[in-house]
C-alpha cells in the first residue's frame, strides 16, 4: 500500500506541478550545451530530460562512466545495429563520429544536467515488482542507483518506457548479442528471468517507487 | 422496378473502365467538379499604437509569414530558429551547401551552376495552392512550369515485364485499351443490372472506343498512343508490341502510380520558383524586418494568461523573451523535448502524432541521357525503394543536371536508406536506378541525401495523424492554447506542403485577429 500510495502521490505532484517546477528548474540552473553537442538535446530534449514523442530517453545527471561506455558501445556497434533497434540505430552515427575526448565532453555535460524526475508512464504490480528486482540489486545497486565497480548503471530516473523497451530488448536479443559486448551478454542473461511482458512492466513499476535523482 | 442510371453510378462504371482519368473527366463533363476555394488570407486589423508582440518560433516558412504579416500590421515580432539556416524543410541545395544530418554532416558537391540545384523539401506548387502562388506574386519570384508527368518515362516492376522497365506511355496505353474493351463488352451485352437507353448505350460504346483507342467492334489491338517501334516520319510506322494483360496487372504501377498525378495537388500543370524553391525563402527574409535570431534553442514555453514567456539559448548564454502571442512552429514531436505547460489535452496529442520518414537523394549527372532518351522532366516510377526517378524541367540541353534519385513515400524505404551511411545510400540508388537506365552509375557525379527523420533540428516530414486522432484532436491544435498557437503543415490537412503550412499560419492569425478585436470592443464598452 505504501508504494501505490507513493506512485500516486508522485503522480499527483508530476501532474500539477511539471510545468511550474521544470520551467523553474530549467531557468534556475541551466547548463547550456556546448555547440558540438547542441544536437544531443534536440532528440533527448533540454537538459536531456528525454523526449518520449522520439523515443529518446533522459539521461540527465547519469554517470559519466556509463555515457561513455554506451557511447562506446554504439560507435563500434554493439547497440544500434541490429534490425529491430530502430532508435539504436537512429543513435548509432551520431556516436560514431565522437573522438574520445569528445565522448569524454558529452559525458560530462550528460552528467552535469539535471531535469525533474520522469513521469511514470508504465503500470504494473509494484509488489511483484520487488521481488523480481532482488537479484537485479547486485549489480543496479538495492535503490536501483547503480554500481560503478560492477558497471551495473542506475535505473532509477531513467524513462520507465525506456526501461521496458531495453528489457524487451535484451530478452529478444535486440540488445547484447554482439560477442564483445561482455556486460550486454551479461544482462541478456539476467533479463532472461523476466518470463512475460507482465514481470518486465512489474520491475519497472517497482524501479518507479525508488528513489530518483 | 428498374432504376434509372445514377450520375454516382455512371462514374462508378466509368472508373471501373478507365480509372480517375476517366472520372475526371466524366466528373468534368458533368460539371461535378468544385471551384477551388478563395483564398484563405487573413484579413488583419493593424494594432496601431497598442502595439503588440509577437514570438513566432521557428523560421520554417509558416514562421516567415506570419513574421511578414504581422510586422506590417504594427506588430513587433521577433523569430526564433534552432538551426542555423533560415526555411525550415523549404532546403534547395546548390554547391558548398552543408546538409546537417545527426552525425552525416555532408556537404553538397554540385558543380557551382545556377540550373544545378536540387530541391531537398517542397519541390512542386499546383495551381489552387493559392497562398503559395500569393506570395510568389507578391514578392514577384519568377515561376516556371514544372513537369510532374511524363508518359515517355518509365515504369519498374520487379514483378513485371521481367523486371524490365517500360515506357508508362505503352502501360497507361494498353490499360486503357483493355479496360475499354471490357467496358465495351459488358455495355454491348447489356451486363448491366439496369438497361441503359438505347441513345446511353451508343454514347458510351463511343466513350470506351474513343477512351481505349478500340478497333474491329470493341477490341483492343494496340494502339500509335504507345508509340512506334520504328519509322513513323519518313517511313511506314511499326506500332509497339501489346503487353499482355495479365503483366500490367502484375505490375503495382496501377495501385496509384499511373494515376498519381490525377489528384489535385499533382496534376499537371505544376511550377517551381525559377533558380530554386528557396527563393520563397530568401523573399521573405529580404521583406522581414523583424529580428531573425537562428542558432537559438527553444528551452522553455510558458503559457501565462496574458502572453507567452519563452526561455531559449543563444551565443552561449540563456535568454528569457516575453510576448504576448506565440506562434509556434517548431515539430510537434520535439516539443516533448522542451519544457511547456501545455494543457494535458495538448500534449496528449502532440504524443500521438507520428513523425514521417520522407527521404530525397540528388544526383548530379554529367550527361542528361534521359533527354537523349526523349525524356524531358517527370518522374519514372519503381517498386524498389528508391520509388521515384524526376528528371529536371530545368536547363534542359545543358551539359549536366541534378536528377531526383530516391524519393520514398513509404516508411520502410525511408528507414532502409535513412540506416546507411550517405555514401551507402548513393550507390544504393545507383544500383537500383541501373534498373531503369542502362549505365546509370557511369553519369553519377556526385550526390546528396536529406533524410528528413536524420535532419537536424527537424527529424521528421511529414506529420502524420491517424483518422481517429484527425477526427477528435485536429480541431483542439488548431486551436490556441492560451495564447500560444501550434501551426505549420502539421496543423494541417496538407502536411508536407508548403500550401499546408502558410493556410495554418493564417488560420492562427486571423484567430488572434478576432480576439484582438473582441478584446478592444469589450475595454471600449467597458470605457
Amino acid at each position: 500500500m505504501r508504494v501505490r500510495a507513493g506512485k500516486v502521490l508522485l503522480c499527483v505532484t508530476t501532474l500539477c506541478c511539471l510545468a511550474f517546477v521544470s520551467l523553474a528548474r530549467a531557468e534556475d540552473n541551466p547548463v547550456i550545451p556546448p555547440d558540438e553537442f547542441v544536437y544531443c538535446t534536440v532528440c533527448h530534449g533540454v537538459q536531456m530530460k528525454g523526449n518520449p514523442s522520439i523515443e529518446a530517453p533522459r539521461l540527465s545527471g547519469m554517470d559519466t562512466y556509463y555515457i561513455e561506455r554506451q557511447l562506446r558501445s554504439f560507435g563500434n556497434g554493439w547497440r544500434g545495429t541490429h534490425e529491430n533497434d530502430t532508435a539504436g540505430m537512429e543513435m548509432r552515427p551520431m556516436a560514431a563520429i565522437l573522438s574520445d575526448e569528445q565522448i569524454a565532453a558529452a559525458a560530462r555535460y550528460v552528467n552535469a544536467v539535471s531535469s525533474e524526475p520522469p513521469p511514470a508512464t508504465v503500470e504494473g504490480d509494484a509488489k511483484r515488482g520487488a521481488t523480481l528486482y532482488a537479484p537485479c540489486a547486485a549489480c543496479h545497486g538495492p535503490k536501483a542507483e547503480g554500481v560503478e565497480a560492477l558497471g551495473g548503471p542506475p535505473l532509477a530516473g531513467l524513462n520507465d518506457w525506456y526501461l521496458v523497451t531495453q528489457l524487451a530488448n535484451f530478452i529478444d536479443g535486440t540488445r547484447g548479442s554482439h560477442p564483445d559486448d561482455s556486460y550486454g551478454q551479461q544482462m541478456r542473461a539476467a533479463a532472461g528471468v523476466l518470463a512475460d511482458d507482465a514481470a518486465i512492466r512489474d520491475v519497472v513499476s517497482y524501479i518507479n517507487t525508488l528513489q530518483r535523482r | 422496378m428498374r432504376k434509372e442510371l445514377t450520375r454516382r453510378h455512371f462514374l462508378s462504371l466509368v472508373g471501373a473502365a478507365g480509372g480517375s482519368t476517366a472520372i475526371l473527366q466524366t466528373s468534368l463533363a458533368l460539371g461535378l467538379l468544385p471551384e477551388t476555394g478563395p483564398l484563405a488570407l487573413a484579413d488583419l486589423a493593424p494594432v496601431g499604437h497598442a502595439k503588440k508582440s509577437v514570438l513566432v518560433l521557428g523560421a520554417g516558412v509558416s514562421g516567415l509569414a506570419v513574421a511578414y504579416e504581422l510586422e506590417r500590421k504594427g506588430f513587433d515580432c521577433t523569430i526564433i530558429e534552432a538551426s542555423g539556416r533560415i526555411g525550415g524543410r523549404n532546403l534547395t541545395l546548390r554547391s558548398g551547401d552543408k546538409v546537417d544530418e545527426m552525425g552525416y554532416a555532408q556537404v553538397c558537391e554540385f558543380d557551382d551552376e545556377p540550373h544545378l540545384y536540387f530541391n531537398a523539401g517542397p519541390a512542386r506548387i499546383p495551381g489552387h495552392h493559392k497562398l503559395v502562388l500569393h506570395y510568389c506574386r507578391e514578392f514577384r519570384i519568377p515561376l516556371e512550369t514544372y513537369v510532374n508527368d511524363n508518359r515517355n518515362a518509365y515504369t519498374h516492376d520487379d514483378q513485371a515485364f521481367d523486371g524490365k522497365p517500360v515506357r508508362i506511355r505503352e502501360y497507361v496505353t494498353d490499360a486503357r485499351g483493355f479496360m475499354s474493351e471490357l467496358l465495351y463488352k459488358a455495355v454491348d451485352r447489356n451486363l448491366f443490372d439496369q438497361p441503359l437507353s438505347a441513345d446511353d448505350k451508343e454514347r458510351m460504346l463511343a466513350f470506351a472506343t474513343t477512351y481505349g483507342d478500340l478497333k474491329d467492334m470493341g477490341r483492343y489491338s494496340g494502339s500509335d498512343r504507345a508509340g512506334y517501334e520504328s519509322g513513323g516520319f519518313v517511313e511506314h510506322g511499326e506500332l509497339k508490341q501489346m503487353h499482355q494483360f495479365t503483366e500490367l496487372l502484375k505490375s503495382d504501377f496501377w495501385r496509384y502510380r499511373m494515376h498519381f498525378t490525377e489528384g489535385e495537388d499533382q496534376a499537371m500543370p505544376v511550377m517551381q520558383p525559377v533558380g530554386g524553391m528557396d527563393n520563397i525563402v530568401r523573399a521573405f527574409v529580404r521583406n522581414i524586418r523583424s529580428p531573425i535570431h537562428t542558432n537559438a534553442q527553444v528551452q522553455a514555453i510558458q503559457l501565462r494568461p496574458n502572453g507567452v514567456d519563452v526561455v531559449y539559448n543563444h551565443k552561449g548564454e540563456r535568454k528569457k523573451i516575453s510576448g504576448d502571442w506565440c506562434f509556434n512552429c517548431i515539430p510537434h514531436h520535439l516539443l516533448a523535448g522542451i519544457y511547456n505547460n501545455f494543457s494535458k489535452a495538448y500534449r496528449e496529442t502532440l504524443a500521438a502524432m507520428e513523425r514521417g520518414h520522407l527521404l530525397k537523394i540528388g544526383l548530379q549527372m554529367n550527361q542528361r541521357f534521359w533527354e537523349r532518351d526523349g525524356i524531358y522532366g517527370g518522374i519514372s516510377w519503381t517498386s524498389q525503394p528508391i520509388e521515384q526517378i524526376w528528371y529536371p524541367t530545368h536547363g534542359i540541353h545543358a551539359e549536366k543536371g541534378v536528377m531526383l534519385g530516391a524519393y520514398t513515400f513509404r516508411e520502410e524505404h525511408g528507414r532502409f536508406f535513412e540506416r546507411m551511411t550517405p555514401e551507402e545510400r548513393i550507390r544504393s540508388a545507383i544500383v537500383q536506378g541501373e534498373k531503369i537506365h542502362a549505365d546509370y552509375g557511369s553519369y553519377v557525379d556526385c550526390g546528396v541525401s536529406v533524410p528528413w527523420a536524420r535532419m537536424n533540428h527537424m527529424m521528421g516530414c511529414n506529420s502524420r495523424w491517424s483518422p481517429d486522432l484527425r477526427d477528435s484532436k485536429f480541431k483542439l491544435m488548431q486551436k490556441p492554447d492560451g495564447r500560444h498557437y501550434i501551426m505549420g503543415d502539421q496543423i494541417s490537412y496538407h502536411s508536407g506542403w508548403q500550401e499546408g503550412a502558410f493556410a495554418s499560419a493564417h488560420y492562427a492569425m486571423a484567430d488572434m485577429n478576432e480576439r484582438i478585436l473582441a478584446e478592444s470592443s469589450g475595454a471600449m464598452a467597458k470605457g
